[in-house]
This record gives structure tokens, C-alpha cells and sequence, in this order.
């Protein structure tokens, strides 16, 4: 064991800041499936689109000012700006003309609805953008690498995986968290996630809350895609992905858990690196027995409470 | 002050509520009696516009309000207490009495001045202000309720089922409370949901009795 670990330190180094980044995605792209969940009771299966949205949007913007030689920073604005773009347009647009129609009508219509709408959403995406690769990278290689130590080795890693990642993912949680305690807003919107018909009595729009949160949840998604084009190169499918993986991290979290996500996030993050370096033909597997392991000690997830009667 | 003429409600297909009228006058203290399953809940859930009405008409004030939307109810000066108390779990009790006056946007005095009204009727309340409404017992929550229901409830109070599951000594403080609210604030109607008669009959003017989604009028 010890003399396996002294010939793969490196590996477990890269793993492990691999991991962290992917991380970082994940949480952004789960907590909005979890938020909009919480609110609007539908598992939104689109959630992926608008990550790949957001993710081709950010990468045209950005190849589009580089174009016209504007500085480098503007590169940064460009992933927000994206992101809100996709977000603010296609979050009321969805929720007004799809969603609205959906509201407490069984899961079974539900997800075939949102499922429709995902596979639309794949089309608009290669008439769009084609089926062709695309990348921008340039947000990646402006802030250069860092020189992680790691034992006796040292790591080169992109600072933006290092920093930005990590950073705005923390950021999302502490602002998110700050935002429904502390916010007039943000209590509504935990009120409705509570208890709708109770919320409705003390006066609150629940179809405004709606609105406001599957904009917001769209938004976070749209930004985590925008924030991980830069790591990769978009190809058609890449959302398909992304809301399979957010899945299994909300349900191992336990739906409504930010704090949740945010861990459980880490642990199928890590976990899948670990195995793209380590056993790389466990790659697509390691999340899944991750959740399945969990599901199995605690079916609620890791931080769910057993739900009490609603109604 | 309230009233329903005329109301037939279906749920899921099955009328659970049939050509139902009631009044409750302003400042009226009034009961609505009856068994498990006869209607009350839907009853109060009706007058708060949580559910559709197929026939007949909600008056407000003397205005039809059939159509109004729930989340205006607290707009005219109605207050809510369901059945099961219905907080919400991770406010503490001070952010569950607020939560409706802030969505209304009262002025922050006003608030304070409405909390401060509440603190003087239910004394309990202010010392269970800082607690997480989660980890209260039945009977202190039935009393965060019938409190939230009093920040808005400026006009009318709908309390549903209040003594149901209270211990006979909880029961008689609530049951205390009441009076003290009638007196301190006599312009608002109560209007309470009960299946024993007998418990209410020294709190109210009227009583209806419902039963299988019919009411008849019974002094």
C-alpha cells in the first residue's frame, strides 16, 4: 500500500485538484436542480440544456470580443454576461409557456414534459451551434498556472481550475445561504418550498416565487456551464451528461440541502477523478455506487430529513 | 363581514362541499361544528380562496370576491390559522409572526407595533420569540399560529380545528386567549372550526353545524 501510494502520489495530487474543479461545477449545476425542485416540485430534466446553453453562449461571446481584440478581462465578463443572458431569457420563457402548465399534475407528465423540453432545447443547441467542437480557452490560459506542491512533486494546475472554480462555487453557497435566511426574498421563497398552501395564506404570490426561481436556478445552471467551457471542449451530449451527474449528487445530498450539495458534490467529484486517473474504465460507474452506497445506508440521502406528512 | 352563499366545492371530481352558505358578521364570534370529513377544512380552505368554487359566491366585506386570489386574503385584513399549525419550520417563532405582515410591506412601526399587539395578547409568544419553530410542542405552536394569523387578521380570524390534540390545561389558556383577544380587539370576527360542541359553546354567538358538505343553521 504505502510503496503504491509512493509511486502515485502525483496521481492522487491531480486527482484531487481535478476533482475539486469538477466539484465546483457540479455544485452549481445540482443546487439549481435543487432550488427549482424545492420550489416548483418538478425535476426539471432541461436543467442540462441550460448548462450546455450557457456553456456555448459563453465560449461564442468570448471567441466573438477576442475577435475584435478587446482586452483580456473582458473574457471574465463575458462567462457572467452569458450566463445571465441564458438565464434571464430562456428561464421565464420556459417557466411561462412550459412549466406553468405543469404545475401539480402527475410526475409521470412531468418529467416527460421536461424530457420533450430537453430534447428540444439539444436541437435549438446544434441549429445553433452545429455538431462540431467548440472551444474558447482563453479565460483557462490568461490566468496561467500555479506550481502546486504535493509531497515531494509539484503540480502545475491552471489557476482558473485552482481559484475561480472553487471561488465562485463558494461564493454560490455562501451568498444562496445568506440570501434565503437572511433576504425578505429568500424567506418567501423557503416558505413556498415549505409549505405552498401555507405560504399563499400569509399573502405570498407563489407564482411570482416561480418565476423568480426557476429564473435564478436557470441562471446557475447557464453559469455553471459558462464557467466550465473554458475547461473543455463543448460537443453536442455535453448536457445530457452534466444533469445525470447532478441527479445522482442531489440524491445523494438529499433534496433541499444546499449545504448538501455542496458536499456531496465534493465526494461524487472527487470520486470521479480519482477514478479517471486511478481506473479510468470506472469512470462513468464511480458516481452512481457512490449515490447507490449512500441510498443504501440512508435512502433520504446524507442530509435529507424524512419528510414529514405535507398535506 | 365573510360569507358564503350558495357554495358547492369539488375535489378531484366529488363535491365535498354542497350549496353551503354562512355569515360571519363583523366582530361575530362564530363555530363551525362537525365530524372528521364533514367539510370544515374545506370550509375555511374555500373562504381563503385555496380552492375553486363551482357554484355559488365568497363575499368580503359585502363585496364578491369569489375570484380573488388566495395570497390577497391577507390584503383585506384576513387571517389564517390551518389545521396542524402549518409553520414554517426553519423561521424562528418571531420571523414566522412577520413573514406575512413583511410580504405585505407594511412599514417597519407598523410591524413592530402589530408584533408588539400580538406579544400583549399571547404573552407566551414573546418568550418563545428567539426559538426555531421546528422544535415547539403542539400546543406552543397552535399558539404561534392563532398569533400569526393575528398580524394580518385585522378583520377576521379562520381558525381551523385549534383545540384538536390540545391538553385540557393548553386548551383552556387558548381558550383564554380568545376571550382576551374578543375583548381587546373586538371589530375582529372569529370564525372556529371544532367537532365538539360543547367546548366552544361559551366562546361564540353562533354555531353551524356541517355535516357530509351541508350546513344547516343551528342557533
Amino acid at each position: 500500500m504505502a510503496e503504491w501510494l509512493g509511486q502515485n502520489t502525483l496521481l492522487l495530487g491531480l486527482a484531487l485538484l481535478d476533482g475539486l474543479a469538477y466539484a465546483a461545477l457540479v455544485f452549481m449545476v445540482a443546487v439549481g436542480l435543487n432550488l427549482v425542485f424545492g420550489v416548483l416540485r418538478i425535476i426539471n430534466i432541461a436543467h442540462g440544456s441550460l448548462f450546455a446553453i450557457g456553456g456555448y453562449a459563453a465560449a461564442s461571446l468570448g471567441l466573438f470580443l477576442a475577435a475584435h481584440g478587446l482586452p483580456g478581462w473582458i473574457q471574465y465578463v463575458a462567462l457572467v454576461l452569458a450566463a445571465a443572458l441564458v438565464g434571464g431569457i430562456l428561464g421565464p420563457v420556459i417557466e411561462r409557456l412550459v412549466l406553468r402548465r405543469i404545475y401539480g399534475h402527475e410526475q409521470v407528465l412531468q418529467l416527460l414534459v421536461t424530457f420533450a423540453l430537453f430534447m428540444i432545447l439539444e436541437d435549438v443547441q446544434k441549429l445553433v451551434w452545429g455538431v462540431q467542437p467548440v472551444t474558447n480557452d482563453a479565460p483557462l490560459r490568461l490566468l496561467g498556472t500555479v506550481d502546486v506542491p504535493f509531497g515531494e512533486d509539484v503540480i502545475p494546475f491552471t489557476a482558473y481550475q485552482l481559484f475561480v472554480l472553487p471561488g465562485v462555487a463558494l461564493a454560490t453557497l455562501g451568498g444562496l445561504a445568506w440570501f434565503l435566511r437572511r433576504t425578505l426574498t429568500g424567506r418567501i421563497i423557503v416558505a413556498v418550498t415549505t409549505d405552498r398552501e401555507a405560504a399563499t395564506a400569509m399573502g405570498i404570490d407563489a407564482r411570482r416565487v416561480f418565476l423568480l426561481t426557476f429564473t435564478f436556478g436557470a441562471g446557475l445552471a447557464a453559469l455553471g456551464g459558462a464557467l466550465a467551457s473554458p475547461t473543455t471542449t463543448l460537443v453536442p451530449g455535453i448536457g445530457a451528461s452534466t444533469i445525470v451527474l447532478s441527479f445522482a449528487v442531489v440524491a445523494t445530498a438529499g433534496l433541499g440541502q444546499i449545504e448538501g450539495a455542496a458536499i456531496s458534490s465534493l465526494l461524487i467529484g472527487i470520486g470521479r477523478s480519482a477514478a479517471v486517473y486511478l481506473a479510468p474504465e470506472f469512470e462513468v460507474v464511480v458516481p452512481y455506487l457512490i449515490m447507490v452506497a449512500v441510498l443504501l445506508v440512508r435512502p433520504q440521502g446524507l442530509f435529507g430529513v424524512v419528510e414529514t406528512r405535507r398535506v | 363581514m365573510l360569507e358564503l352563499a350558495g357554495v358547492t366545492v369539488e375535489i378531484a371530481g366529488v363535491s365535498v362541499l354542497r350549496a353551503v352558505s354562512l355569515h360571519v358578521p363583523a366582530g361575530g364570534r362564530v363555530a363551525l361544528i362537525g365530524r372528521n370529513g364533514a367539510g370544515k377544512t374545506t370550509t375555511l380552505r374555500t373562504l381563503m380562496g385555496l380552492l375553486p368554487c363551482r357554484a355559488g359566491r365568497v363575499l368580503i366585506g359585502g363585496e364578491d370576491e369569489t375570484h380573488l386570489p388566495a395570497h390577497h386574503r391577507p390584503r383585506h385584513g384576513i387571517g389564517y390559522a390551518p389545521e396542524d399549525r402549518r409553520l414554517f419550520g426553519s423561521f424562528t417563532v418571531r420571523e414566522n409572526l412577520l413573514l406575512p405582515v413583511q410580504v405585505l410591506g407594511l412599514p417597519a412601526a407598523e410591524q413592530a407595533r402589530r408584533l408588539d399587539a400580538v406579544f400583549t395578547l399571547l404573552p407566551e409568544l414573546a418568550e418563545l420569540a428567539p426559538r426555531r419553530a421546528a422544535g415547539l410542542s403542539g400546543g406552543q405552536g397552535k399558539m404561534v399560529a392563532l398569533g400569526r394569523a393575528l398580524m394580518v387578521g385585522t378583520r377576521a380570524v379562520l381558525l381551523d380545528e385549534p383545540f384538536q390534540g390540545l391538553a385540557p390545561a393548553l386548551a383552556l389558556r387558548y381558550a383564554e386567549a380568545l376571550s382576551r383577544l374578543h375583548h381587546a380587539l373586538p371589530e375582529v370576527a372569529i370564525l372556529i372550526t371544532e367537532s365538539n360542541p360543547e367546548l366552544l359553546r361559551p366562546l361564540v354567538e353562533r354555531t353551524f353545524v356541517i355535516e357530509r358538505g351541508e350546513i344547516a343553521p343551528a342557533g
